[in-house]
């Protein structure tokens, strides 16, 4: 009796419809990339920043720790002793052509300094700019506290979960 | 023997051996901080403690000694408390600074604390905050991180005896320091730094620059002095990072001093020359290897050709491997056909003693030579047979020494004064008496005596000569100077007297010379006639660095120092050890250099080092069949024949004496090179004693000029109190103290203001 009244309604249609029709009132799921921005979660590990003291003095002590964790090797860094005894950082580079974005650098550092950030747009039309150096990852710092993002797509993205 | 059960192992040890060694022995390892077993047993840490069955009290296995019958617990629930509570106390006032400490990934501190497992301190951490103390020019002390071992203070005491830092304070105010707090100046030898189980003595030379685990590591020997001592070359890429001490290893147990240990920067200096380069007509031009060794091959064989082989001379530096010092002289005979082979180094003399037969000795006679600063090793094997042993100390030389912490008969005064105790001591061994006879008597009674002397001082030679002729018992030690003196004259570098290529350069004998990493400028025997060599057909000069004798040269190629190859030095007791190659720093070496004029003239040798030591065993009878990782060689003779008698009174006139003093921090003319050790030691300083000193009214740092017969010079004063009154001493190997000492070993001079 039921299956008579479903055949001569088309309720399974209807149904269907239904189902189309409530999608139509809602919010999107896919997006319309490159014109739109993706969403970016917060554990996201994107290129990663320096922080900084609020004097602007890098908070990295060159304890080359990321260094030696870092399984792709992209992070080289040269210490030597200041004029005063301290310890100072020659160099800090750090290859995102070979980063493979595992943070491991961000869990091993001992002084909180090194982080992964959520920029991630590293496309560029040669090589000469992956390799960034201390100058660079603290100016990722600035930018990801004043949400200068580079990537348009970024525009949204919390400030406050840097500045923690 | 006694019979010890430990952790249910039972082992068989002589009676008073300490617990950890019996332990050791047993195959069970305990855990240590303030131990070392070179020092004697301390007990600071309680790290080491064990349970002792039927005892109720924790024993330090490293300060008890076995009994009969003892039973000895290693690893218990109690013990592992009591360790990590020891460790948990330490971290109390130590600053975990891990990721800045330069000690971070080799110290003991950091190692106990994983294997204990303190994850948290339960006490109120209160880290120490002084300021760390830079007053040593190489050493740099953290006092907050120090855990009060004592090991610095007791090897600084028992092992270099210099006494300079000591605990200070008592109780909790307990810190490591100078006597009232003064500014840290010692000898410098760093032995504090390789014993500190924690970052609170670093090496500054190598502070902050790495970290261990980034280091690569060789076991090689050290090319300065000729001790001979084992190193551990550390290295990341093609930079040297630090030179430190293979613990407890080699003939120097493991100790090192000054100049190894901080001064290996030469090696990556900034300074050093890459490219080869040619004069011609007096524009000096760039060229690649093999095109400056074309245009030495040309003008060997044009002058091999005009005036014969006899005019073509090769004088080695004793910095050169024995395959390499071999190479030369089979480019000089076979290829070249000339006999004229040169060095610093005679063969008047060779090495008998060991420096484990000094350290055993029971009687020590240095003569007129400052040990502790030309071979510090040879100084702590003199030291400890005068310390451990209780050997009877006699020392000759014209000013105090650091031996006179331990010798009760330390002889001093102007050097014709000491020169003239020396002959009477000589004379007084042989049967004369004299006001010596007593202390030659100790000598002659005593069973296994030792004599130090230089060997580059005929007179000294002489008198050595004379004493091992009235007592055969007597084992002498030539203190040679450079790494391999004793290796290139087995090489046959020995033969010919270096004043025959003196006379040679003066007399327009030769027309060709190769100089494979010789200085002749900083040489008193050869300053006068080098520049003579400037004006040769072909001056050929090997060095790493532009010295001035290279400054000279029509062609100088450069060439690799003692990290950048491999191959053998033989050192003062004739033993000879294998040297590795650490880092390349692209240039070639001595052997290569050799094996491309060979290849030019149409020879073949081989540069290859396994291949060199076949031809080595096979010619060098001396060689044969020799352990070339440690193997003695056995000499025939110790004297070569009589020496001549020469009058070792001070030539010319003048108010004062003037001698040659020890090279401070410096080994020959490599090291200075060392930025480090030349903001110490840069340039030749003119020691005076403070009363001579007050009397011309001058003071430390002050320029003065130093005249005598035949010689002028201007140095920087240093007030020294060691030094005699009526006496100066200025250092040799410099070029500008060469053309003094070039006049005689002990001259007299005026000071001019």
């Amino acid at each position: 009796m039921k299956n008579v009244f479903e055949t001569i309604f088309f309720t399974e249609i209807l149904q269907g419809l239904g189902i189309t029709l409530s999608h139509m009132f809602k919010k999107p799921v896919t997006y319309r990339y490159p014109f739109e921005a993706t969403p970016i979660q917060d554990r996201f590990r994107g290129i990663q920043y320096i922080k900084t003291h609020a004097d602007g003095r890098t908070k990295c002590v060159g304890c080359y720790l990321c260094q030696k964790v870092c399984p792709s090797e992209c992070i080289h860094i040269e210490t030597d002793c200041g004029p005063n005894g301290e310890r100072l950082i020659r160099k800090y580079e750090l290859d995102l052509s070979r980063c493979i974005y595992c943070g491991y650098c961000e869990e091993v550092c001992p002084v909180d300094a090194i982080h992964m950030g959520w920029e991630w747009n590293t496309v560029a039309s040669d090589r000469s700019g992956y390799v960034i150096n201390m100058k660079t990852l603290s100016q990722n710092y600035k930018d990801n506290v004043e949400g200068n993002w580079k990537n348009k797509h970024l525009k949204k993205k919390l400030v406050e979960g840097v500045q923690q | 023997m006694v019979t010890v059960k430990i952790d249910g192992k039972e082992v068989q040890v002589a009676p008073n051996t300490l617990i950890l060694d019996a332990a050791k022995e047993a195959g069970v390892s305990i855990p240590t901080l303030c131990h070392d077993s070179r020092l004697n047993p301390f007990g600071a840490c309680r790290v080491c403690l064990v349970e002792q069955v039927g005892n109720p009290k924790l024993q330090a296995a490293c300060t008890t000694p076995v009994t009969d019958k003892m039973e000895i617990v290693t690893r218990s629930e109690k013990l592992s408390r009591v360790r990590k509570t020891a460790i948990e106390l330490l971290l109390i006032n130590h600053p975990l600074d891990c990721p800045v400490c330069d000690k971070g990934g080799e110290c003991t501190l950091q190692d106990l604390t994983y294997e204990v497992g303190v994850t948290k301190v339960r006490f109120d951490a209160k880290p120490n905050d002084t300021p760390v103390d830079h007053t040593n020019p190489f050493i740099e002390r953290d006092i907050d991180r120090c855990v009060l071992c004592g090991r610095c203070v007791r090897v600084c005491d028992e092992v270099v005896n210099i006494q300079a830092i000591s605990f200070l304070n008592r109780g909790t105010d307990t810190i490591i320091g100078t006597s009232f707090e003064q500014p840290w100046n010692c000898e410098y030898c760093g032995q504090c730094i390789s014993v500190c189980p924690v970052g609170s003595l670093n090496n500054r030379i190598y502070l902050f620059k790495n970290r261990p685990w980034n280091l690569d590591r060789v076991k090689s020997v050290c090319g300065l002095c000729s001790c001979g001592c084992t190193v551990d070359i550390d290295y990341e890429g093609n930079e040297v990072f630090r030179m430190k001490e293979s613990p407890e290893e080699g003939i120097n147990h493991g100790y090192m001093c000054a100049k190894g240990r901080f001064g290996f920067e030469f090696i990556n200096s900034i300074k050093r020359e890459s490219e080869a380069v040619v004069k011609a007509g007096g524009e000096s031009k760039k060229v690649s290897f093999n095109e400056a060794v074309e245009v030495a091959v040309e003008k060997l064989k044009k002058v091999k050709d005009t005036a014969g082989a006899d005019a073509i001379a090769v004088v080695v530096s004793p910095r050169l491997t024995n395959e390499e010092a071999f190479l030369a002289g089979k480019l000089a005979k076979d290829v070249l056909g000339t006999s004229n082979l040169f060095s610093t180094e005679s063969n008047e003399v060779y090495p008998e003693a060991t420096l484990e037969e000094v350290e055993n000795s029971d009687c020590v006679t240095v003569l007129n030579i400052d040990v502790t600063e030309s071979n510090p090793i040879l100084g702590l094997a003199v030291r400890h047979a005068a310390r451990k042993n209780t050997a009877p100390l006699a020392v000759f030389y014209p000013g105090y020494t650091a031996l006179r912490r331990v010798s009760k008969n330390f002889v001093t005064g102007n050097p014709d004064e000491v020169r003239a105790a020396m002959e009477s001591y000589a004379a007084a061994v042989a049967g004369a008496s004299n006001d010596y006879s007593a202390l030659a008597a100790k000598l002659t009674n005593a069973e296994r005596p030792v004599v130090v002397f230089d060997p580059y001082n005929k007179a000294d030679v002489k008198i050595a000569q004379d004493i091992k002729k009235a007592c055969a018992k007597v084992k002498i030690v030539p203190a040679k100077s450079k790494n391999n003196s004793v290796g290139i004259v087995d090489m046959g570098f020995g033969a010919k007297c270096a004043t025959e290529f003196a006379k040679g350069l003066e007399s327009g004998k030769f027309k060709a010379v190769i100089v494979l990493g010789e200085n002749l400028s900083a040489r008193s025997v050869w300053t006068k006639s080098a520049s003579k060599a400037a004006g040769l057909e072909l001056l050929l000069v090997t060095d790493p660095f532009m010295s001035e004798t290279a400054a000279m040269a029509n062609v100088y190629i450069p060439v690799a120092t003692f990290a950048e190859k491999s191959g053998s030095f033989t050192n003062l007791e004739g033993r000879v050890q294998s040297i590795e190659k650490a880092v390349d720093k692209g240039v070639n070496t001595d052997a290569c250099v050799v094996s491309a004029l060979a290849k030019g003239l149409g020879a073949q040798l081989p540069a290859d080092v396994s291949a060199v030591r076949g031809m080595i065993e096979k010619e060098v009878p001396l060689y044969s069949g020799i352990n070339w990782d440690g193997g003695v060689v056995s000499y025939p003779y110790v004297f070569a024949g009589e020496v001549a008698a020469t009058d070792g009174k001070a030539k010319g006139k003048g108010k004062f004496f003037l001698y040659p003093a020890s090279l401070r921090l410096h080994s020959g003319s490599f090291t200075r090179w060392s930025p480090d050790l030349a903001k110490v030691y840069g340039e030749p300083m003119l020691e005076i004693g403070v009363e001579d000193a007050k009397e011309l009214g001058i003071k430390s740092n002050d320029r003065v000029k130093v005249k005598g017969e035949g010689f002028e010079g201007e140095f920087l004063v240093e007030i020294e109190k060691k030094v005699s009154k009526g006496c100066i001493a200025l250092p040799e190997d410099f070029v500008a103290t060469a053309g003094i000492f070039c006049n005689g070993k002990s001259l007299r001079a005026d000071i001019v203001k």
